[in-house]
């Protein structure tokens, strides 16, 4: 199976950097890159040769302005980012993924990788943790839940395990 | 029953007491008043009534003096002497006698004695012996009721037991195959929880969205 493959659905917006995962992750860019555009707009009414120091940004953000081609000391790419950043808190379908165990940012970067080329190009997503599960994970959609569990899986096949034991037993 | 025996034999020797007793008052009572010699006989009664002293009637003055003569006190003694002995002998044989009756008899007692006190015994054995085997009979019905009421309440008892531990297998194997599924998951994550790598699980998790992958589209699509 190639887990890289494009959507078939929907092939319109850019997809959102794997380091922007969460809509925690969202909203704290959306504050970074505000938090920026102020200092650059009180900056801009400084007076020549005032020195100033630029806060520091951070890799999500770098990753965001990277990923939508934008220019931070333009304002209005900043703007355009601001706004589209903000539309995709507001608007970003988002999904629930537990875990039996917490998962590694490898790990989660493959994941959201393959979600966001396999399902929704913005999709943010938010990781769990339920160690009774012991493996697999349960998918919470806005409406649904695909629990992908090894108890599921059990549970599934529990007439299997009623007749191996019996089987073991006779 | 002895009583009645004493009394007899008590009765008896008063009886020879008596009858040896009225036997010597009565020769010392002739002993005593012997016959009258000069008492006439009827005949001698008439003709002495004639009022003429016959023959006869000398004969009989001078037999009457010889009678005196000859049965003297000296012989009466001696008859007396010969009297007394001759009781004596006579109350030594009967004594013998009685004493030889008396032996039988006390013989013959303590036989009746023995064969009735034995008798008595036996049949008082006989009854004892009958009461003991009843009563033995008696418990040995008790302890066969009590038996047969145990061997009873204990059949009942084990086919109850055996009722409530099928149904409590029966519950036991229900509540298992219903939570197999949870013992098993709960055996598994116990015993390799820790050991199970979210990495080696990717594959796996990656094939299940695949599968879902349009559920999960079109609930993100449609979905509010």
């Amino acid at each position: 199976m190639d887990h890289n493959a494009p959507a078939e659905t929907k092939a319109a917006p850019a997809i959102l950097p794997t380091d922007i995962v969460t809509p925690a992750d969202m909203t704290r860019l959306i504050r970074e890159l505000t938090t920026l555009d102020d200092f650059l707009r009180q900056a801009s009414v400084r007076k020549g040769g005032t020195p100033v120091k630029v806060p520091a940004t951070s890799r999500n953000l770098e990753a965001a302005v990277k990923s939508f081609g934008a220019n931070l000391l333009q304002p209005e790419d900043r703007a355009q980012l601001l706004k589209k950043l903000d539309h995709l808190r507001l608007t970003a379908p988002q999904i629930h993924i537990s875990f039996a165990a917490d998962p590694s940012a490898a790990f989660t970067d493959k994941i959201v990788t393959w979600l966001r080329q396999n399902i929704h190009p913005e999709l943010l997503v938010q990781v769990g943790l339920q160690p009774s599960i012991a493996a697999g994970c349960i998918v919470r959609t806005t409406n649904r839940q695909f629990d992908f569990s090894l108890r599921r899986h059990f549970a599934d096949n529990r007439p299997l395990l009623a007749q191996k034991i019996k089987d073991m037993a006779a | 029953m002895t009583t009645g025996v004493v009394l007899t034999a008590a009765a008896i020797l008063m009886a020879v007491g008596v009858g040896g007793v009225s036997w010597v008052l009565f020769f010392s009572h002739r002993s005593h008043h012997p016959a009258t010699p000069g008492k006439p006989n009827n005949k001698e009664v008439k003709d002495h009534h004639k009022g003429q002293p016959t023959q006869a009637d000398n004969l009989q003055a001078s037999a009457e003096s010889d009678v005196e003569h000859i049965f003297n006190d000296e012989f009466r003694e001696e008859l007396r002497n010969r009297g007394r002995l001759h009781f004596e002998k006579i109350i030594g044989e009967n004594a013998m006698f009685l004493q030889q009756d008396l032996r039988l008899t006390t013989s013959q007692l303590n036989e009746y004695m023995k064969a009735e006190i034995t008798r008595k015994l036996q049949e008082e054995f006989n009854k004892y012996e009958q009461s003991i085997m009843d009563a033995k009979q008696l418990a040995i019905d008790s302890i066969e009721k009590t038996n047969a009421a145990v061997d009873e309440q204990r059949k009942l008892l084990g086919t109850q037991l055996q009722e409530q531990i099928n149904q409590e297998k029966a519950r036991t194997l229900e509540r298992f195959e219903a939570n197999m599924a949870d013992i098993v998951n709960h055996y598994v994550l116990a015993a390799i929880g820790n050991q199970i790598d979210l990495s080696d699980q990717l594959e796996y998790i990656l094939n299940d969205l695949e599968t879902n992958k349009q559920a999960i589209i079109a609930d993100l699509t449609n979905g509010s």
